[in-house]
């Protein structure tokens, strides 16, 4: 039983070679189960094929492309700035800089008894030898251990976290 | 006038001249093709969600991907069969996420519920339902991936190797699959004649 319907289906959609096609088909025609079968069939394939498809709302277009917009307007300026542009801009600013610093440091010519003969040896290194004053550098220097060591924590979590996304 | 002239233009473009315009900027072009496919999309979205709200939701949901996605459409298949693809894996997600107790998906239990209400949509007459009315309960009735499969090959104009590509299956088991789609269908419509005949005596 099944397979004469799978032949058969076989037949109706097309799927079978000549030769197999030519079989079905006598048989179609000369055995009455197979006819009555194929007509079964044929008028479930077509009522299939004409079968009509439903209709979404009215505004589905509109909603569709409303809600694209809603998205395009949540991309944060950031994502939406050409990465080009500010390259450009970047570019622009460092070649200026550039330009301007190499053409000061061509152009400047200090005259020399604007610097003193032995000012550079005459600098006194402030003490710090003495108890209060070694405590007040030493406190500065651990707090801006401290400080580094936090920055850099934070640094290092916000690239961890970054790698996991 | 004028816009009406351009409209007409533009739904005699092709898919692919629609998508290249999408990818200009051309938004309008979008929606042209939102508008060309959008009743195959709901009509696939049904056969899973079978809620018309459901069913929108899925729909709009997917075309707002395809939209995000465009870019990374090659245009190898047809855009029907890539779009097709989408509706698929989203209306499984759907489902998969509206499931809320353990059973399966494919339990033939979970849309007796369904069944029962249909038959309690009695409205009209049984003498007046046409053939039409009858075959789309009983695709209602069927699961998920059989009514899909039915709607892709009937009316989405998909071979067969396009209906493996959007389901994500071989072309083999596609033809198994339509073949007993088919066969359920057919046991469903001679289940509800045979129910309707017995409340017409």
């Amino acid at each position: 039983m099944n397979s004469i319907e799978e032949i058969l289906w076989k037949y109706i959609d097309g799927n079978c070679s000549p030769e197999e096609q030519k079989i079905v088909s006598t048989l179609i025609a000369e055995d009455e189960s197979y006819r009555l079968k194929y007509l079964e069939l044929v008028v479930l394939s077509n009522d299939l094929s004409e079968m009509e498809l439903d209709e979404p709302s009215m505004a589905f277009t509109y909603n569709v492309m409303e809600g694209i917009r809603a998205e395009h307007a949540l991309v944060p300026l950031k994502a939406r700035v050409n990465k080009r542009i500010i390259m450009g801009i970047a570019l622009f600013f460092s070649i200026t800089l550039f330009t301007l610093l190499l053409f000061v440091l061509l152009t400047i010519k200090l005259p020399a008894h604007i610097l003193p003969a032995n000012s550079s040896l005459n600098f006194k290194i402030p003490d710090i030898n003495s108890g209060k004053e070694k405590m007040v550098v030493q406190g500065f220097i651990f707090f801006d251990v401290v400080l580094g060591l936090y920055l850099l924590d934070g640094f290092l979590r916000r690239k961890a976290d970054s790698g996991r996304a | 006038m004028a816009s009406s002239e351009s409209y007409r233009m533009q739904s005699k473009l092709s898919d692919i001249e629609l998508i290249q315009q999408t990818l200009a900027g051309n938004q309008a072009a979008y929606a042209d093709l939102v508008k060309r496919h959008q009743r195959f999309v709901f009509t696939l979205a049904m056969r899973f969600s079978k809620v018309r709200e459901d069913a929108e939701e899925i729909a709009q949901d997917c075309f707002i991907k395809a939209y995000r996605s465009l870019s990374s459409f090659q245009g190898q298949s047809k855009f029907s069969t890539w779009l097709y693809s989408i509706v698929y894996t989203t209306a499984m997600t759907f489902l998969r996420k509206k499931r809320v107790d353990t059973d399966s998906i494919d339990d033939e239990n979970t849309y007796v519920q369904i069944e029962n209400q249909v038959s309690a949509y009695d409205v009209n007459n049984a003498e007046n339902r046409s053939r039409s009315f009858y075959l789309d309960q009983a695709i209602a009735q069927l699961l998920p991936d059989d009514a899909a499969i039915i709607t892709l090959f009937y009316k989405g104009e998909q071979s067969l190797e396009e209906i493996a590509k959007t389901m994500n299956m071989e072309t083999n088991t596609v033809k198994v699959k339509l073949f007993r789609a088919r066969q359920r269908l057919r046991e469903k419509l001679e289940k509800n004649l045979k129910h309707e005949t017995k409340d017409l005596i």
